[in-house]
């Protein structure tokens, strides 16, 4: 530890020395470049949101008069506190569970000599393909009154429906489980980027794996852990679908469920409450960014990517490698493995009532030969995936020069970062709604286009993008950019010849996680799509609807396997390119 | 010279009356006089125009497969000079995509249908009235009288109970048998839609009066109902199913039925009376292809479209057209129940303040 600080103290003296005579300009182009176009995608919705919630919105979709009453019924309600306690104590749980959860897998798998190590990183691919509905559904299936844990401690103590999954434990756990490969995904990014040499060198004085752990790799991390802290609970603040299948059930009501309940049930086009909710949330997460920002302004402690060799070896572990072997198997089972079986498990049923003695006999194929025929699914693969690389593409190194500007500290740099996070505060639907409004108003013909969808998936997840690369850079320690830019380097070429080769493991998780997610949307792509251009959001939304969940797991194993093999061929590609690279 | 002016003034200005002549007669009917033409050359004439506008765009909350797909074949089957796209989204996106376009003139559907979009878009007055001559081959009651919309598919509504947690002869007849203190905890039923609660406690109210209705929903609330906030009716069956709520109310009376022939352990008890809605077809103002528009909806109402409706588990709203006979058993006319049909003119008086009763007693 002391070698850490003793290194960073002389990092700030020899920044201090040339970093402050150097105060450039005020602004810097490439800022006012990149915050212009953020500006052009994001600045309508905003106001959008920011209109529905002091206007009244009129039948016809006009907006009548101002009004402060949607503010005013939030803070009124009768439920506000008991939601706003609830909603507290189920987004910091369920942050720490899947924090917990995902640095111990990246840790393990990054860190360490672990048997089967390689296997974790396709359990992250195969639950992020499984879409978000059927997650939360499967798990119910395990944990639900009629399921199979359930029946086990019935047979085993005699009590009847001990667990009751519809309550705040239940929804903690759902949700913390769900987020576990986007922040395994994001750790292992980070530790990847970090130098094992101070791990080393804490092994080597005598401190145990476990104390090194805790000590250093932690605490070297902290940026990046800071940040999904600050991704995981933003989520679960404003997360709809766990807290209204699991929370509802059981009257454990959250804000955005209360909002549901008090304003969706006329079946009236009224966005006030959610966009009042919605601007809480813009503010809450602008401070927290501010003070994020306090926080990671002392990141050149953390910057461990040097001019010196940097790539992190793994720690053998010895005889507690097997150990840690049984750990992730245990991980890959919660996270990965069960709801797949009870996906699989679904699949294969003419429908669906728990697992029973019944159900084994009943094994069918005919899901999957609806589903295969000619029909939607087939014909909406090929626009989804179009749609989804062209998201990850745009936004992955977009967001990576948006993060190195800001990381950076160049001349109004911070702007970036507040404003490419914003759309994370945005509630799917009132998103949708905003975009529709803008595109159809558009002179341009790009109400109903694939690119329209592509453009708003983008703005939806710019925020993801930019907390993978934030994390990323604040490790790159800026001696090679001087390096680079002593050596006559233009901030252009800088930042292609050196900052995105060492930045591309963060982004290549990113682009797939990116990816994974904007294929699945419903509401986004479903408001903004034009007729006759078929994805498949619409043929999930349709399954889901008319309660084919047989269907809709079958599809799901369909959707996991096409997923599975684009992640390889992205991973071949990348590796062929680090290899042409380096 | 002065005659040669004359003459040739004369002349043009002929040609131009002829010109104009020959523009009105192409144009001689505006989109309102097509869309209610009751004339004996109505087919003739639909038939031309819709030739020269090529293409039918429809809105629809109708499933893809089984549904819309099929509409739409058969439908240019019969017109090949047609190309029909559809849209599909649940009525509240309808809603909010129409009104976008509208508001924005940049209107793509030329009909929408769907089970409550109807009734929001004619609230907000962005539909206009149309004739069909079909509509003579529907009951009296499924028919609007301004011909704002013409009903597609019926809905009834019942209960859903899981068959080895509730033996059908427990199961609920009346709406005074759901008091029953074995029932607490046990029932479910959707919020969160109009086609839920709302519905429901509108139901009660117009059949048992609202003073009467206003001590049921007293006593119905110490049953400590199960709210059920996510995902559609059809997903609450579901969860019956499942097992892990015996009994859910208001859920649409086909489902169990659809799963109980593969064999699910759940069936539909029908309460008396029954709850009935209707999906409606409505035309947009301002309507850029109001030919086949109409065709359109001729074609969904005719004996052959409703057929297809059939098909795909829908309960058609013409009577010489039958359900499939797996579901035909919750018609209320076959199960010997009254029927009570809350049309959009219903649902629009009653909606609010029934949300308004569900909010004061059952959250």
């Amino acid at each position: 530890m002391s070698q850490m600080a003793s290194g960073a103290a002389v990092t700030t003296a020899i920044e201090a020395a040339y970093v402050a005579p150097r105060r450039g300009p005020r602004y810097s182009i490439p800022v006012i470049v990149l915050s212009a176009i953020l500006l052009v995608l994001i600045l309508p919705p905003t106001i959008f949101l920011i209109k529905v919630s002091i206007y009244t919105t009129r039948p016809d979709g006009a907006f009548g008069e101002l009004t402060l009453k949607y503010y005013q019924q939030l803070f009124a309600s009768r439920f506000f506190v008991s939601a706003l306690v609830n909603t507290t104590i189920y987004s910091i749980g369920s942050a720490v569970i899947a924090i917990g959860l995902g640095t111990m897998q990246a840790l393990i798998v990054e860190r360490t000599n672990t048997p089967g190590r390689r296997w974790v990183l396709l359990g992250a691919i195969i639950s992020l393909g499984i879409p978000g509905v059927l997650y939360t559904v499967s798990w119910l299936l395990i944990l639900g009154r009629s399921g199979p844990l359930n029946s086990v401690i019935e047979n085993i103590t005699g009590v009847k429906a001990a667990l009751n999954v519809y309550s705040m434990w239940g929804m903690t756990l759902i949700e913390g489980i769900h987020f576990v490969p986007l922040t395994y995904l994001m750790m292992s990014a980070v530790l990847r980027g970090t130098d094992a040499s101070f791990e080393e060198a804490s092994m080597m004085s005598g401190a145990k794996p476990l104390r090194t752990f805790w000590k250093i790799t932690l605490r070297m991390g902290l940026p990046g852990v800071m940040a999904l802290l600050l991704l995981v609970f933003i989520r679960a603040f404003e997360s709809f679908e766990v807290p209204a299948l699991v929370g509802l059930a059981g009257n454990i009501n959250v804000l955005t469920t209360n909002i549901y309940q008090s304003s969706k049930g006329s079946g009236a086009m009224d966005y006030g409450q959610s966009g009042a909710y919605s601007v809480c949330l813009l503010v809450i997460v602008a401070g927290l960014l501010v003070w994020y920002s306090r926080l990671s302004k002392n990141a050149h402690q953390y910057q461990t990517i040097t001019g010196k060799g940097y790539r992190p070896r793994v720690m053998n572990l010895g005889k507690w490698r097997y150990a840690t072997s049984a750990l992730l198997a245990v991980i890959f089972l919660l996270v990965t493995g069960l709801p797949l079986i009870m996906l699989v498990f679904t699949s294969l049923q003419p429908f669906y009532e728990g697992v029973t003695a019944d159900s084994f006999r009943r094994f069918t194929l005919e899901n999957y030969r609806v589903l295969l025929g000619p029909g939607s699914f087939r014909d909406s693969i090929w626009n989804t995936l179009v749609m989804g690389a062209s998201v990850s593409t745009f936004v992955v190194p977009f967001t990576a020069l948006c993060a190195w500007l800001a990381a950076r500290r160049k001349p109004g740099g911070w702007v970036l970062d507040q404003i490419a996070t914003a759309p994370l505060v945005f509630p799917a639907i009132v998103l949708s709604v905003a975009f529709l409004y803008v595109f159809v108003n558009l002179p341009i013909p790009l109400y109903g286009t694939l690119l329209s969808v592509i453009l708003a998936s983008s703005v939806r997840y710019m925020p993801y993008g930019m907390r993978y690369a934030y994390a990323g850079i604040l490790q790159i320690h800026r001696e090679l950019e001087d390096a680079s830019s002593s050596s006559g380097a233009k901030q252009a070429s800088t930042f292609m010849r050196i900052v995105l080769p060492l930045l591309a493991g963060s982004l290549v998780s990113a682009w797939l996680f990116i990816f994974l997610l904007s294929v699945q949307a419903v509401s986004l792509p479903l408001l903004l799509v034009g007729p006759g251009t078929e994805i498949v959001a619409v043929t999930l939304f349709d399954l889901w609807q008319n309660g084919q969940v047989t269907e809709l797991a079958s599809m799901g194993v369909v959707w996991v396997s096409l997923m599975v093999v684009v992640s390889a061929i992205f991973h071949v590609v990348t590796r062929r390119y680090q290899v042409m690279a380096g | 010279m002065n005659m040669i002016v004359t003459k040739a003034l004369v002349r043009f200005s002929l040609a131009g009356a002829v010109a104009l002549g020959l523009g009105v007669s192409a144009n001689a009917l505006t989109t309102e006089e097509i869309l209610n033409y009751k004339g004996a050359d109505r087919d003739k004439i639909l038939t031309e125009g819709a030739k020269k506008e090529g293409q039918i765009i429809f809105y629809s909350a109708m499933i893809v497969n089984q549904a819309l797909r099929p509409v739409a074949e058969g439908f240019m089957k019969k017109y090949p000079f047609l190309k029909a796209t559809y849209w599909r989204g649940d009525s509240e996106d309808i809603a909010a995509k129409l009104t976008a376009e509208i508001r924005a003139n940049n209107l793509v559907a030329d009909v929408v249908e769907g089970t409550g979009v109807g009734e929001m878009v004619i609230q907000s007055g962005l539909v206009q009235p149309y004739y069909t001559p079909v509509i003579n081959e529907f009951p009296e009651k499924y028919r609007d009288p301004r011909n704002l919309w013409t009903p597609t598919r019926l809905s009834y509504f019942g209960v859903a109970y899981n068959t080895r947690l509730v033996k059908p002869e427990d199961a609920p007849k009346t709406y005074e048998d759901l008091l029953d203190p074995k029932w607490q905890g046990k029932l479910s039923w959707r919020i969160g839609s109009a086609s839920g609660t709302p519905l429901f406690i509108t139901n009660v109210r117009m059949s048992m009066g609202e003073d009467k209705a206003r001590d049921y929903f007293d006593k119905l609330a110490k049953q400590k109902i199960v709210n059920f906030g996510s995902g559609s009716a059809r997903t609450l069956v579901d969860r019956v199913m499942a097992g892990e709520y015996p009994l859910a109310l208001n859920i649409f009376a086909h489902h169990p039925l659809i799963s109980k022939a593969k064999g699910a352990p759940v069936n539909t008890a029908l309460l008396d009376p029954v709850p009935t809605t209707a999906a409606t077809m409505v035309i947009p103002k301002g309507v850029k292809r109001p030919h086949a528009a109409m065709l359109l909806v001729d074609y969904i109402l005719s004996v052959e479209g409703q057929k297809v409706l059939a098909q795909a588990e829908y309960f058609p709203a013409r009577l010489d057209v039958p359900p499939l006979d797996t579901i035909a058993g919750v018609v209320p006319r076959n199960a010997k129940v009254q029927e009570n049909f809350v049309g959009s003119e219903d649902l629009n008086k009653y909606t609010e303040s029934s949300e308004a009763i569900f909010q004061e007693k059952f959250r």
